[in-house]
């Protein structure tokens, strides 16, 4: 309840500051939003699973997103613009991965399982 | 059942994460619809293209325009050009460069037939300096060309022999001699008359010798072409007037 209340705030924040995100940077920003949402995921996962750790949840966002902010730069430096996809494909895996153990662990704690 | 507690850390991220989304959904928006400030830097755009539009039209216009330049002095040329071909045509025709028609007279020359014995066969015989006197008194009559057995007479013509055979243009002409003049018929005919040694052969050395000499006017008399090369070996041009 908590995080979705922050979802929310964070919308609302965002919507109404009314700044947009300069084209050039859209591609930084879209993989920085998958590593964002991965991180998340994973920190939801851990929470459930008791064992979330301030340090390793930092250390994990700030590593997920630098990486992939390296693979979209190095992708655009030699020309191979598509390389982005990598990180892409990489945070969607381990995204769905996440939520379908979020979701298991959620129906246990609820006993609809 | 324990509820979960969410770390302060995570839950910040989530609100970032929720910021994050909401201004790639403000971007989006922004594509869609064209802001007023980005709506006054097309109109800018549009200005400086209107203005290049303008500038390449004068440049096309001033292109145009040396382009007729260039066009009407292209026509010049080839009206110059036109002109140096005729003139190379008239002075081909007047070097004996190339055929020629017209009126003209047509002077036989053969060899005496009977030679009685005891007598100089020289005497009967057709000679280089008879054919040379011809030419040279059809051209005192006014020919404008003249050709012997079809080898044009031009300005580097020797007429001479070698031996037994007459050389003109340095070809072996064998008798009887034919000799084409372009001309007045009646003017070269007086001249014929006026010259002496002409006249000797046309009169009384063919009566005496038997020299099968005639002269006929013909209305259409073709000359042919001179065959043989004329590039000046040894004389070089002096400059002055061509």
């Amino acid at each position: 309840m908590v995080l979705l209340l922050a979802l929310a705030l964070g919308v609302a924040l965002g919507l109404l500051t009314d700044i947009a995100i300069p084209a050039a940077v859209l591609t930084y920003v879209g993989v920085a939003v998958l590593a964002a949402f991965d991180s998340v995921l994973g920190g939801i996962r851990a929470s459930l699973e008791h064992t979330f750790d301030d340090k390793v949840f930092a250390f994990g966002f700030l590593t997920n997103t630098l990486l992939a902010a390296l693979i979209v730069f190095i992708g655009d430096r030699i020309g191979v613009r598509e390389l982005y996809l990598a990180a892409v494909v990489a945070f969607g895996i381990r995204l769905f991965d996440n939520l379908g153990i979020v979701r298991r662990l959620l129906f246990q704690r609820k006993g609809w399982e | 059942m324990d509820r979960p507690k969410y770390s302060p850390s995570l839950v910040i991220t989530v609100a970032v994460l929720g910021f994050i989304v909401a201004l790639a959904f403000n971007t989006a928006r922004g594509m869609a619809e064209v802001r007023p400030e980005r709506a006054s830097n097309l109109a800018d755009v549009v200005r400086d293209l209107e203005l290049q539009r303008v500038n390449l039209q004068d440049r096309l216009g001033e292109l145009r325009t040396r382009m007729d330049a260039y066009d009407s002095q292209a026509a010049l040329d080839a009206g110059v050009n036109d002109s140096y071909t005729r003139e190379l045509e008239s002075v081909r025709e007047a070097a004996g460069l190339v055929a020629v028609s017209g009126p003209g007279l047509r002077v036989m020359l053969g060899d005496g037939t009977d030679v009685p014995a005891g007598s100089d066969p020289n005497d009967y015989l057709i000679h280089d300096t008879d054919i040379a006197t011809f030419v040279n008194a059809l051209f005192a009559g006014g020919a404008t060309a003249i050709d012997v057995n079809g080898e044009r007479v031009v300005a580097t013509t020797p007429i001479r022999c070698a031996g037994t055979t007459i050389l003109v243009n340095s070809v072996r002409l064998g008798a009887p001699y034919t000799i084409n003049a372009i001309g007045d018929a009646q003017e070269m005919k007086r001249a014929l008359d006026l010259d002496h040694n002409a006249e000797l052969i046309l009169g009384a050395y063919r009566a005496q010798y038997g020299l099968q000499v005639s002269t006929t006017p013909v209305q259409e008399l073709s000359v042919a072409p001179f065959k043989g090369s004329m590039r000046p070996v040894y004389a070089t041009s002096a400059g002055g007037a061509s």
